[in-house]
């Protein structure tokens, strides 16, 4: 990590203490995010560690300190959230490199038109388990991300098969002529990016998201649930567009179109 | 090139089935996009000036810009260049766009752009993936419609394609996207002048009949895929450039003055918000949908229902079929329209005249102007499916009105009468009149100026006019005339390039003379070298911003220089505008442009005007008013060419660039070619 990132500056600090209060804004009204989620399919959980169901036996590992979560009802899959990870991860804009990808069907119907698909920061981290050397790993020295170190990572691709999400959310990219997989790391290492990442630090995503339909949350989604990341966002001011997601909604603003003409009065 | 440019525009023969490569750093100095196309144009074809739009020597040019495939705001449109058959009377080297993600993913396969020329025996398609491309028969292809052909093409180019997992493109090559498909429709295989190109389910490259190019050259569609890298020369300043411009976008989650921007009326197009651009759903109650966006795009104008129909369409294209009382077959007429590759803005004069001959007695069953079409149920889908299809398939009367609304004119005799009656409103080479040259007296110069309507919103028209015109205009005229003007360097600090009154200081003025040559040279470098959208730039003005000061001039040379790792000057670029603009007139001319071919039809000049909101200066003060009832001055607008001409370079005898001007631009070779011909300036 570039040293300029290893301070962390007062504003970050700050910004630290505000994301881990987790408040977003919906309706004029403030709420705390965990309120928000439990609102959905998705309860949230809140655990600082936590064990792997019995099934997947295995060593424990510390709940990460930080997930991304969507409402993919929001996105208007311009990509520009691919576009920013590539970028602040690689230095290049590139939709094959992104960590997070949506994927959109122009023909295809609201709202299973467009799927987006970032990493989940598994309770039970997959990719960590069945990497056999090490390369993805829990940063316990950065908020318990789950990350990949692409010096120690081989390229069997075993994190990629073995990732139980569709699409698989580690990466595939080829570095210096070598193939390596790489994954989500909240952008703890961001050497083209002037701010610093991970849990109580900024996402490139999430900044660059003009519908702000990606938002970094402290409290781990349920992991049960297929769904569970993605989340409603949207406030009065979204449906005020006439952008419902039920006929039966009925705007405070209705969007009717009516003209004047002339000077302000 | 530090950065911007994959290095290589691709070059496909289809008559010899060659496929090559030009080096894009050799047309650097032109910017991209647009300024690129336009400099291809003329070294492959402009000796051999003049041809016809449907001579195999044609070329269809697909250009990308530094920004495609990269997040910079609203960027996403691929720029088609070539002669265009729909326009009159001589089929100018026009210019037409589009949005979605196909410059993106052209980027992304490693390609700025691509040069189609001659044309096949049979049927093709273009297949590109990465950097293998290939000529593919276009059997079992051809005749299928718009959304059919890209569906089938999709599952040609991956056939293990599945829509929300990986594919592997190559070895090593991966990627979740959908191929970006552009093709013509049958009103394009049938060299329609009004067939369109379509990518995805409504983004049309509506002007100039580009779909009946593609169809003169046997050329169905360009399938684009790629998992490359577009190179960012400054990455870090790229991206703190993004985040800045954050403060002119909507704030979806907490707009400013949500009450006042946020719902209906004018304001719903042009504050910058979410969805809005298609206007059929905006009834109780509504159809879910989502906003949808081009590629980085920050606005999303579209929408995506969920019944998905008019997907992707907005404006023209989800209001040319219009059928009485049903949202429904309204919206799927529209899509037919779209399907069968019929551009909408031309469509819309057309379906027009035919009902204007129709009441007037000329046209129908039986009459001297004979045709099925079933004209008593005009409003009906049933019409409205037999209309579309039978100037798509040229059927019956089709096969005339599928030559385009001017030459359908022409051969029925009418031409002349009409037009300068203004019964068929055709104002600018063919293509239809739009916002008043009387009072939007920029948006008519711009266009007579051009090769065709001027189609770029946010010269003053959306954020002036649309303003006014909402009732409630967030700055008051003289306000609004200064702070608009000063975001056009280097004419900064006039106020008066945005009076549009009769008076000294307005639409004839010398201040008009500079806005008119700022909006060309905007349009030929930002908006065409740069593949900007003509509904967010230029963002002079904006309601998004505690000052209402917009992101021009300054957002463009920040983007620009950090992606292309450059250290010039907005103004700089403005000139390579120029330039361009001086580029096209040059070809322009070689086909046979006058400045006595710069006339609107007389209805223009003597109709009394119905007035339109703008700022005008009128007795000492700013105010909007609509200038009703005005008449434009044959001889004010003559003098205003001369000294526009003057202003540009050119001759203002004839309007050809002269040689000074020419050579001053490095452009000497053109110089030449228009020696050749007689026509320096």
């Amino acid at each position: 990590m570039p040293e300029d990132k290893k301070a962390e500056t007062k504003e970050a600090a700050a910004k630290k203490q505000l994301s881990r209060r987790d408040f977003l804004v919906t309706g004029g009204t403030v709420v705390a995010v965990d309120a928000l989620i439990a609102t959905t399919p998705a309860k949230a959980v809140a655990e600082t560690a936590v064990t792997p169901s019995p099934e997947a036996a295995g060593p424990t590992y510390p709940a990460s300190e930080g997930y991304l979560v969507y409402d993919s009802k929001k996105c208007a899959g311009c990509t520009t959230c691919m576009l920013g990870c590539s970028l602040v991860h690689y230095g290049v804009q590139n939709l094959s490199l992104a960590r997070i990808q949506i994927m959109q069907d122009s023909f295809g119907k609201f709202p299973n038109d467009v799927k987006m698909a970032p990493c989940r920061q598994c309770k039970a981290p997959v990719c960590v388990q069945s990497c056999p050397t090490g390369a993805a790993f829990v940063d316990t020295a950065n908020g318990n991300v789950r990350r990949i170190d692409s010096q120690k990572c081989i390229g069997c691709k075993t994190c990629i098969k073995m990732c139980p999400q569709q699409p698989h959310r580690p990466v595939w990219v080829v570095i210096d002529g070598k193939g390596k997989s790489s994954k989500c790391d909240l952008c703890l290492d961001t050497p083209y990016w002037n701010e610093k990442g991970g849990p109580g630090g900024k996402q490139a995503c999430v900044e660059t998201c003009p519908m702000m339909a990606i938002k970094f949350v402290a409290q781990m989604p349920d992991q049960e649930e297929t769904e569970g990341y993605d989340v409603n966002l949207r406030n009065d001011h979204w449906l005020n567009l006439g952008l419902v997601d039920n006929s039966t909604v009925i705007p405070k603003k209705n969007p009717v179109w009516k003209v004047g003409g002339g000077e302000q009065q | 090139m530090k950065g911007g440019y994959t290095g290589k525009i691709l070059r496909v023969n289809l008559t010899t089935k060659a496929i090559g490569t030009i080096d894009t750093e050799k047309y650097e100095e032109f910017g991209g996009g647009h300024g690129i196309g336009s400099a291809v144009f003329f070294d492959l074809v402009g000796d051999q000036l003049p041809f016809e739009a449907f001579d195999p020597r044609n070329l269809i040019i697909m250009m990308a810009s530094p920004f495609s495939g990269t997040f910079m705001p609203g960027s996403g449109r691929c720029e088609v260049q070539g002669l265009g058959p729909m326009l009159y009377p001589i089929e100018w080297f026009g210019h037409s766009n589009f949005g979605g993600r196909f410059t993106a993913q052209l980027k992304f396969a490693g390609w700025d752009g691509i040069v189609v020329e001659g044309a096949s025996d049979e049927p093709v398609w273009i297949n590109i993936v990465n950097d293998k491309v290939t000529i593919e028969s276009a059997k079992g292809i051809w005749g299928m419609d718009t959304w059919d052909t890209q569906e089938d093409i999709s599952r040609r180019v991956i056939p293990s394609l599945k829509y929300g997992e990986w594919a592997e493109l190559a070895e090593n090559c991966h990627t979740t996207q959908m191929p970006a498909v552009v093709c013509c429709g049958p009103a394009g295989e049938n060299k329609s002048r009004l067939g369109c190109l379509l990518h995805g389910p409504g983004s049309q490259a509506a002007l100039c009949g580009f779909g009946g190019v593609f169809g003169s050259k046997k050329l169905k569609a360009i399938s684009a895929i790629g998992s490359k890298s577009v190179p960012i020369a400054d990455p870090k300043a790229f991206m703190d450039a993004r985040l800045w411009f954050r403060q002119f976008q909507w704030n979806v989650d907490n707009p400013r003055e949500a009450e006042r921007f946020g719902v209906g009326g004018p304001y719903s197009l042009i504050s910058g918000r979410p969805s809005g651009g298609n206007v059929l759903n905006r009834d109780i109650p509504l159809t879910p949908a989502r906003a949808a966006a081009c590629a980085s795009c920050p606005r999303g104008c579209r929408m995506r229902l969920a019944t998905g129909d008019s997907n992707e369409s907005v404006c023209a294209g989800t209001m040319v079929i219009n059928v009485n009382g049903s949202v429904k077959f309204t919206r799927q007429g529209n899509d037919l329209m779209q399907k069968f590759g019929l551009g909408h803005w031309q469509l819309m004069p057309l379906l027009g005249y035919v009902q204007a001959l129709y009441k007037e007695g000329v046209l129908g069953k039986g009459r001297p102007i004979d045709t099925n079409l079933p004209l008593d149920q005009s409003g009906t889908f049933a019409y409205a499916e037999a209309l579309l299809r039978q100037i798509a398939l040229r059927e019956g009367i089709g096969n005339d009105l599928a030559e385009g609304c001017a030459r359908f004119a022409e051969k029925i005799g009418r031409y002349k009468q009409d037009v300068n009656s203004g019964l068929l409103g055709l104002v600018y080479y063919g293509t239809a009149n739009h916002y008043d040259p009387a009072i939007e007296a920029e948006w008519g110069f711009g266009s007579l100026l051009g090769e065709r309507d001027l189609m770029l919103h946010m010269m003053s028209n959306y954020p002036i006019h649309w303003m006014a015109w909402s009732g409630d205009p967030y700055l008051t005229a003289e306000e609004c005339a200064k702070l608009y003007t000063d975001a056009m360097e280097p004419y900064q600090g006039d106020p008066f390039m945005v009076d549009h009154s009769e008076g000294p200081t307005g639409i004839y003025s010398d201040s008009k003379v500079k806005q008119v040559a700022w909006i060309k040279h905007y349009e030929k470098f930002w908006i065409g070298a740069g593949g900007f959208c003509g509904w967010r730039w230029p963002m002079c003005i904006t309601n998004n911003t505690a000052d209402r000061r917009g992101p021009t001039p300054r957002a463009e040379e920040k983007f620009w220089n950090a992606v292309c790792g450059k250290n010039l000057k907005f103004a700089d670029y403005m000139e390579i505008g120029h330039k361009i603009y001086t580029l096209d007139r040059s070809i322009w001319v070689l086909q046979g442009r006058h400045r006595d071919m710069e006339k609107y039809p007389d209805f223009i000049y003597d109709r009394p005007t119905m007035g339109s909101d703008m700022t005008m200066y009128i007795d000492g003060k700013w105010k909007y008013d609509t200038g009703k009832g005005r008449k434009l001055d044959r001889a004010k607008v003559e003098d205003f060419k001369t000294r526009f001409y003057k202003f540009e370079g050119y001759n203002p005898e004839n309007g050809y660039p002269t040689r000074a001007t020419l050579e001053k631009m490095n452009l000497k070779k053109v110089a030449d070619a228009l020696q050749s011909k007689g026509r320096l300036g």
